[in-house]
């Protein structure tokens, strides 16, 4: 469905969107990309749903090369873009069906593609309301609405998720795999681990427009290993913080590996929370005053900071 | 589109109103006044002009500010026929708003039939010309206030050009320009509504000046991408 090889893309200013980006999605697949504000995920997806201009590298939609007038590729991509944009003084129905006429099909068939549309993402209330009234997360359905409506062969979303309630997620989760099924594909960018981990055939990590890590959830998890990751905040005492973690000698066997972070202590276990209690006493005999504890398995944010160093910020507006 | 823009006028019924009545307080001021009659066409063409234009370049701006227009080119329907639509509708609803204005001024200037069988057509071709100028100036401005400005340039140099505030020398390159420019009917056809010129208005009037408004409207069409703000995208 496409195939970049070795794709770049430079801002006026002279910022490099993307530095040699290679990637494919064919059909039946649904590519996550995530990344940090400004590592270049929304530049791919904007080069992919052809609103961004030529490049250097080669992109490829459909197996045909991207032209000067891409008109016949846009009609074959659904797109939902990070902010929602409609006609307010419209409908969502009258703005649904302004797409699908802008899409070129029928009203009659638009109207009931529409309405299921709007059912199955728990919209249907709001058919004849104008959008001036819809709250953000009403928007972002009807933007996901207006993407399906004409049943294009690829969905570029961007940030799809954002300010959806969880079953609104879930019901997009469903038409997704549905979609996928049928031999769609789907390049979404989000920075949500979880709807990446529940989404995904393919991860792709971007760094400062490279990428940085590649592969199936379940492989980049496995890079991580399948510790769980207890994190204890920590506030300081009146004689100040020690300059190191507590004794690895002081604590259970199964805990694989502690970290010292300004604030907090990280450790990794081996047998879930179980090693709860004996932590929680090394720390306090350490002389630390805890805040909180966090327990979470590890996902794809930790991937990318195994891989960068740094964090995925949990609300994207890159550019 | 054409649909689009209908349902967005009806829904903004205030705006709607104020668009009938603001220009009709002004012609009727001035109809039913005792002014001259060279200037109150003047008025009226400037006034109908800048309507037109403004009424497009200003809508424009704000849909691609606000990524819309981008979002409908991106469903991969042909840029310069999205314009020309857009342009045609507008053009359409500024003659719906005007029409209480034009009626007053054939009222008060006892405008014969077969006068108004040039008026209506010239203010229809005005209207359009107005509209895709409006289109033309939104694509050089990157806010409304710059396109607010570019518009009320544009408008007025042409109808400058138009002979609009003085008659230029015959046989000369004004003269020429004048002959072909799309306003120059209108303010023709205002003059003759007003009683500021003879009875008789000779349709061959607008052949030259819709001539060019359709060259016009065919450069928007094919280059739509490149006049609305998307880069040539």
């Amino acid at each position: 469905m496409f195939e970049a090889i070795e794709l770049s893309f430079t801002y006026p200013s002279g910022r490099k969107g993307l530095r040699g980006v290679s990637l494919r999605g064919d059909p039946g697949d649904r590519v996550v990309v995530m990344g940090p504000n400004g590592s270049g995920k929304s530049t791919l997806l904007r080069l992919v749903s052809t609103e961004f201009p030529s490049h250097p590298g080669s992109l490829t939609l459909f197996g045909q090369a991207r032209g000067p007038s891409p008109r016949d590729l846009r009609r074959r991509i659904g797109i939902v873009q990070d902010t929602p944009v409609h006609v307010d003084d419209l409908t969502g129905m009258e703005n649904g069906l302004l797409f699908a006429e802008l899409y070129g099909l029928p009203k009659d068939e638009s109207a009931s593609a529409l309405e299921a549309l709007f059912t199955s993402l728990g919209l249907d209330d709001a058919l004849h309301v104008p959008t001036r009234e819809y709250s953000y997360g009403m928007k972002k359905k009807l933007l996901i609405a207006q993407a399906l409506v004409h049943d294009p062969d690829m969905l570029v979303l961007d940030e799809p998720a954002l300010g959806l309630d969880p079953p609104s997620q879930e019901a997009l989760l469903r038409i997704l795999e549905e979609r996928s099924e049928g031999g769609g594909c789907t390049l979404v960018a989000t920075n949500e681990p979880a709807l990446a981990q529940a989404l995904a055939t393919a991860v792709v990590l971007f760094h400062e427009g490279e990428i940085v890590a590649h592969g199936s959830p379940s492989e980049l998890l496995a890079q991580v290993g399948g510790a769980t990751r207890i994190e204890v905040h920590i506030t300081a005492t009146p004689a100040g913080l020690p300059a190191t973690a507590p004794s690895l000698k002081e604590l259970p066997a199964d805990i694989l590996s502690i970290q010292r972070l300004p604030g907090r202590i990280i450790a990794e276990s081996g047998s879930g929370p179980d090693v709860l209690p004996q932590l929680v006493g090394a720390v306090l005999r350490a002389g630390l005053n805890i805040e909180r504890i966090e327990i979470r398995e590890p996902d794809l944010a930790d991937v990318f900071a195994l891989f960068t160093g740094q964090t995925l910020a949990t609300r994207d507006e890159d550019a | 589109m054409w649909r689009t823009e209908w349902l967005t006028t009806l829904r903004r019924r205030r705006l709607f109103l104020f668009n009938i009545l603001i220009p009709l307080t002004l012609v009727a001021a001035i109809a039913l006044s005792s002014a001259p009659a060279v200037h109150a066409a003047a008025v009226f063409t400037v006034l109908f002009a800048l309507f037109g234009t403004f009424g497009s370049s200003i809508p424009l701006i704000r849909d691609g500010e606000s990524g819309l227009l981008r979002r409908y080119v991106l469903t991969g329907v042909h840029p310069g026929g999205l314009l020309l639509q857009r342009v045609f509708a507008t053009a359409a609803l500024d003659l719906i708003e005007l029409a209480p204005s034009v009626l007053v001024i054939a009222v008060a200037g006892g405008s014969s039939a077969s006068q108004l069988a040039i008026v209506v057509p010239a203010i229809v071709l005005g209207l359009l010309a107005a509209n895709a100028l409006g289109a033309l100036t939104a694509a050089l401005a990157k806010s409304v206030a710059e396109g607010a400005l570019f518009s009320a340039v544009a408008a007025l140099l042409l109808l400058h050009w138009a002979g609009t505030f003085r008659t230029p020398v015959p046989g000369t390159w004004q003269a020429t320009l004048e002959a072909w420019n799309p306003f120059r009917p209108l303010h023709e056809s205002l003059l003759a509504a007003t009683g500021a010129s003879g009875p008789d208005l000779d349709p061959a009037l607008l052949t030259a000046p819709t001539g060019v408004t359709l060259a016009v409207l065919l450069l928007l069409t094919v280059a739509g991408r490149y006049t609305i703000g998307l880069g040539g995208r």
